[in-house]
């Protein structure tokens, strides 16, 4: 038996041993660093617009050969397409290295001296890892990719973990500091002043409106803004126009709506004004999740979870609501200017965007949220992923945002030009980009991270006592309740957990005081005072905040 | 020991030291925001914190509570596999008295298939679709044998887990699913004859479910009081059956749909059983309380769950068949299955349900029963015995040690289990109706970072499996050996 077993961890050692020979090899001629990302096909030419955006923007190392065996021995070296494709001759009538099929062209010896400028980094796609669990846990193991994807929820739970870079200094330096991007995107990047991420793109939800679906069943089409009223009376005229009594219903008027954005119209957030306490108890957020009840369950102008269950035959990118979109069958669908990506495969869909509606008297909001990048606090070649978080903030990239429609651009200033609002390829868009665009400005707001619970652990309390309220489980008042506790329960749980907290919650509590007398006295309020977003836009629309540099 | 070294010390750095390890992170306050390479903070020693944590963490007893009502469906997984086990352990080619079997199902197979091309998919369609492929097996198993039968049992267990997951997704679609496509015309038929019949008659059906639940209560008091009487179960071995016994009847005295006069009637019921119990433990031979302790609890035990949940199910048709008539009036609709908070749980045991059938107990239960003694079916039969007297007293006990092994591994795996089907499936909703312990488990680690306490819940999860095998040897071990 053991000359069995012998011969048999031979053969598996020299099977080891041919397959390590067989694979090509992963050394490059340049430090590689990894993104991991999502698969999408966008991101294979924003990695390669970022070898060529090194040279332009000059990174690039330089290289100068005398002799020609130099340039051989160079061409020899384990380049990636995306770095030949990038590479540069100093001189503009230099030689190519290259040809068009990446194959290396001979040199002679007539074209010496000769500089070539190059990628100093390989920037690889990773969509294997990106699972949050999988980041998390590679992160706090020393063996986290350079740069990561992350998004509104996970960017603060990354930063509290320890694995973002703190890249404040080098944002500066490199020219991707929040003043490059949409100010109230800002909170989601940063923590107490320091920066952590820069924008791969930013998404304000609205509503796209099937102008046909409409024009179908005769109803006007919404307007571009509208309070619940309207909202709910061009609704039911849909609905009913639509669906013939007695019939399983297939046609609803949108796909969706979402109680964030309502109780907010109220003035109403999940957290007060210092982020010390979350407020979710309160009627107007019972208001709110009332009446999407009603819309869903009476009115039935959005799909219940079995109903949209129901439509789910087909996914896709995006879900199978734009299929149902394109068929009528949802007269409009929510979702950010990146949804355009995938509309666009319909033809020249007839479409307006409307926003989300608003209690009468209320402010319209929605929320803004972004997909962003960060740099690895453990990564060995931080310098080298700083710079991609630059070329995010690059005209360039941002273009390419602009062309492709993925989202809006996280630098604003490339939103507003001609070729974001008039795209030329597809005049049926025209007057469908600005509008995100003007969101984005006016009305978007980021969802409040309060530094004593986590985004995902409130949006999970919250979201689940709002599923209680909607399978009858619970009145809307216990769901409030128990939203509020719970989540007001996590609070005190983490300045259990981490006493170092508590000084600044302490500082916090007595400036909520202020702010609180403040307004029982009708004063106006220092906006240096409010850390929640949504109260510095709210306290802005009612003109409760004081002059800048007032009282403190 | 050369060469069992590798073995031995990956089992040893890839199984002993987490376990290990775990133990240690749940008494100390280990956090993924204080404690990585990144961070300085000073690991604390907390005690038993995490664990005291337990039992004042809602979340713990929600999640334990989805657990073990998910676990409900064990006893009828067991019982699904013994039954596929002797189904597939009989010759099923045609031939003999089963030719007319064959000729029925290839009847209803060209039926079903003629009545699909003349009417296409309409409404029942799915339902002549199901009845068709249910013909089509039957007649497969009819040429080709048992093999067929357990080749289709355990596909199941050989398919990758998320797979079939999307699978029973899709087939629980509340709209466009197959299951909801065949038993809404059934529904609607029934709907309709519902409709014509008088409210009282149709709701009066309630007595008889709620008869049953008395009679259970009955047969499994009795049953017990014999079992005390002959020595078989002690008096302190009696308590905790009759506990469980008296749980539905408390539920339906204040459970919404049964309180008032079910409710009083099936107190009174209970009342008067308690009251012959009593006389029976006072004037009987035998001292209640003998000084040896827990004799025949297994056995008392496995009586009065099975008589429990099958309470349980008669009183909730018992619900069913009084609002019958109202719910009928407006047409009746098809479960929404995963999307329901009420019908989520009930999707996923179900969905186990199927799994478990053709699993490996399946396989565990036909190699049992090929080890059965042949004589003992011949003893059987030259004392008369009929076919359920042959399974109840030469079968059964046999398969005993078999079973006790399945009951022990599905508890094991019930209460560690949960985990992919609710991740792939429902998120662990709707409203966290179906996110279990292993779940939670997951929720804690990866998305608070607590994971001292993600190791407490699992430990303490370790306790109630380690408990519940514990009792089971104690108790049921020895059921098994007599």
């Amino acid at each position: 038996m053991k000359y069995l077993f012998t011969a048999v961890a031979a053969l598996l050692i020299f099977a080891s041993l041919a397959v390590k020979l067989s694979m090509p090899s992963t050394g490059t001629a340049v430090p590689v660093i990894y993104w991991v990302t999502d698969p999408n096909p966008a991101r294979i030419e924003q990695a390669a617009g970022f070898s060529a955006w090194l040279i332009k923007a000059g990174h690039g190392e330089r290289v100068t050969f005398t002799r020609v065996d130099d340039v051989s021995r160079f061409q020899k070296r384990r380049w990636s397409d995306n770095l030949i494709a990038a590479m540069r001759s100093t001189n503009a009538a230099g030689p190519k290295l290259w040809d068009k099929n990446l194959q290396p062209l001979a040199v002679k010896e007539q074209d010496l001296p000769l500089t070539i400028s190059y990628p100093p980094v390989d920037l690889r796609l990773d969509y294997a890892n990106s699972a949050n669990e999988k980041k998390l846990i590679q992160g706090v193991s020393g063996v986290g990719s350079e740069i990561s994807d992350l998004n509104s929820n996970t960017l603060h739970f990354s930063q509290a973990v320890g694995i973002c870079d703190d890249v404040t200094q080098r944002a500066l330096e490199l020219g991707f500091d929040p003043g490059q991007t949409h100010p109230a995107i800002v909170p989601d990047l940063t923590v107490n002043g320091r920066q952590y991420a820069f924008p791969c793109n930013v998404s304000v939800g609205l509503y796209f409106v099937n102008k046909k679906t409409f024009e179908k069943y005769g109803v006007e089409v919404p307007p571009a803004r509208w309070d619940t009223q309207t909202y709910e009376r061009i609704g039911k005229q849909l609905v009913d126009a639509a669906n013939p009594p007695g019939q399983r219903r297939t046609v609803f008027f949108a796909d969706e709506v979402r109680s964030i954005d309502l109780y907010r119209s109220l003035g109403l957030s999940s957290f007060n004004e210092t982020l010390t306490r979350c407020t979710i108890n309160d009627p107007r957020f019972v208001q709110a999740i009332k009446l999407k009840y009603k819309w869903m369950y009476v009115d039935h102008l959005i799909p219940s979870l079995a109903e949209r269950t129901g439509f789910d035959t087909q996914t896709g990118f995006g879900g199978p609501k734009l299929q149902l979109f394109n068929s009528n069958n949802y007269a409009m669908v929510t979702g950010g200017r990146w949804l355009l990506v995938q509309l666009r495969k319909f033809g020249d869909l007839d479409m307006s965007i409307s926003e989300y509606p608003y209690f009468p008297g209320g402010m319209p909001n929605t929320t803004f949220y972004t997909r962003c990048a960060a740099v690895y606090a453990g990564a060995e070649q931080r310098d080298k992923a700083e710079l991609f978080l630059a070329y995010l903030a690059s005209a360039d990239y941002n273009n390419q945002i602009v062309a492709d429609a993925d989202a809006l651009p996280p630098n604003p200033k490339y939103a507003d030009s001609e070729a974001f609002r008039n795209p030329p390829d597809h005049p049926t868009e025209h007057g469908i980009h600005q509008p995100f665009y003007e969101a984005a400005k006016n009305i978007a707001i980021a969802v409040p991270a309060c530094p004593f619970v986590l985004k995902s652990v409130a949006s999970r309390h919250i979201n689940e006592a709002e599923d209680a309220f909607m399978n009858n489980r619970l009145t809307a008042e216990q769901a409030a309740e128990q939203a509020g506790r719970r989540v007001n329960e996590e609070i005190q749980r983490t300045l259990k957990e981490q006493p170092k907290l508590v000084p600044d919650y302490e500082r916090r509590l007595e400036l909520q005081k202020k702010i609180d007398a403040y307004r029982l006295a009708n004063k106006p309020v220092p906006v240096e005072w409010i850390d929640n977003p949504f109260h510095r836009k709210w306290y802005a629309f009612n003109h409760w905040l004081a002059e800048e540099g007032g009282t403190k | 020991m050369l060469f069992l070294a590798p073995n031995f010390l990956g089992v040893l750095a890839f199984t002993v030291f987490p376990v290990l390890f775990s133990i240690m992170l749940a008494f100390t306050n280990w956090d993924l925001r204080l404690h990585n390479m990144f961070k300085d903070e000073p690991l604390k020693f907390v005690g038993l914190d995490n664990f005291t944590r337990l039992f004042t963490e809602a979340d713990f007893t929600r999640y334990l509570g989805n657990t073990l009502f998910m676990m409900m469906g064990i006893p009828f997984s067991v019982g699904g596999s013994l039954l596929a086990a002797m189904l597939l352990s009989s010759d099923t080619r045609g031939g003999g008295g089963r030719t007319w079997a064959w000729l029925l199902a290839s009847g209803g197979l060209v039926v079903s298939v003629a009545l699909l091309a003349a009417t296409g998919l309409a409404t029942t369609g799915m339902t002549i679709l199901f009845v068709g492929v249910a013909c089509g097996i039957l007649a497969m198993g009819m040429l080709g044998g048992v093999t067929v039968y357990r080749t289709l049992f355990y596909t199941p267990h050989f398919t990758a887990g998320v797979a079939t997951f999307l699978l029973w997704k899709k087939l629980y679609n509340p709209e466009s699913g197959p299951i909801n496509a065949a038993l809404q015309p059934v529904l609607d038929t029934l709907a309709g004859f519902v409709n014509k019949q008088p409210p009282t008659a149709v709701s009066g059906l309630r007595w008889v479910f709620l008869t049953g639940v008395a009679a259970l209560l009955l047969w499994a008091v009795s049953k017990l009081c014999r079992m005390w009487n002959e020595g078989e179960l002690s008096g302190r071995a009696m308590v905790l059956p009759m506990v469980l016994l008296t749980l539905p009847t408390v539920v339906a005295m204040y459970w919404t749909q049964t309180r008032g006069m079910p409710g009083y009637v099936l107190a009174g019921v209970m009342g008067s059983v308690g009251v012959w119990v009593l006389l029976r433990v006072f004037v009987g031979s035998r001292a209640f309380l003998p000084p040896t302790g827990g004799e025949g609890l297994g056995t008392g035990l496995m009586i009065a769950l099975c008589a429990m949940t099958v309470q349980f199910i008669l009183l909730g048709f018992s619900a069913v068949f009084a609002n019958l008539p109202a719910m009928a009036a407006d047409g009746l609709e098809a479960p929404k299955w995963i999307a329901s908070y009420d019908w989520a749980k009930p999707s996923l045991m179900l969905m186990g349900l199927w799994g478990a059938i053709g699993s490996n107990n399946m396989l565990l239960y036909l190699a049992a029963l090929t080890n059965v003694p042949g004589e003992l079916y011949e003893a059987a039969d030259i004392d008369g015995a009929r076919r359920f007297q042959r399974f109840w007293h030469v079968t059964w006990p046999q398969l005993a040690p078999t079973t006790f092994f399945i009951l022990v591994m599905s508890t094991i795996g019930g209460l560690q289990g949960g985990f992919e089907m609710a991740k792939t499936m429902t998120n662990g909703g709707p409203a966290g109706a179906t996110t279990t312990l292993s779940y939670f488990i997951f929720i804690e680690g990866f998305e608070t970072g607590r994971l001292s306490f993600a190791a407490a819940v699992s430990w303490a999860l370790f306790i109630l499996v380690f408990s519940i095998t514990m009792f089971n040897w104690r108790f049921g071990n020895k059921y098994v050996n007599d």
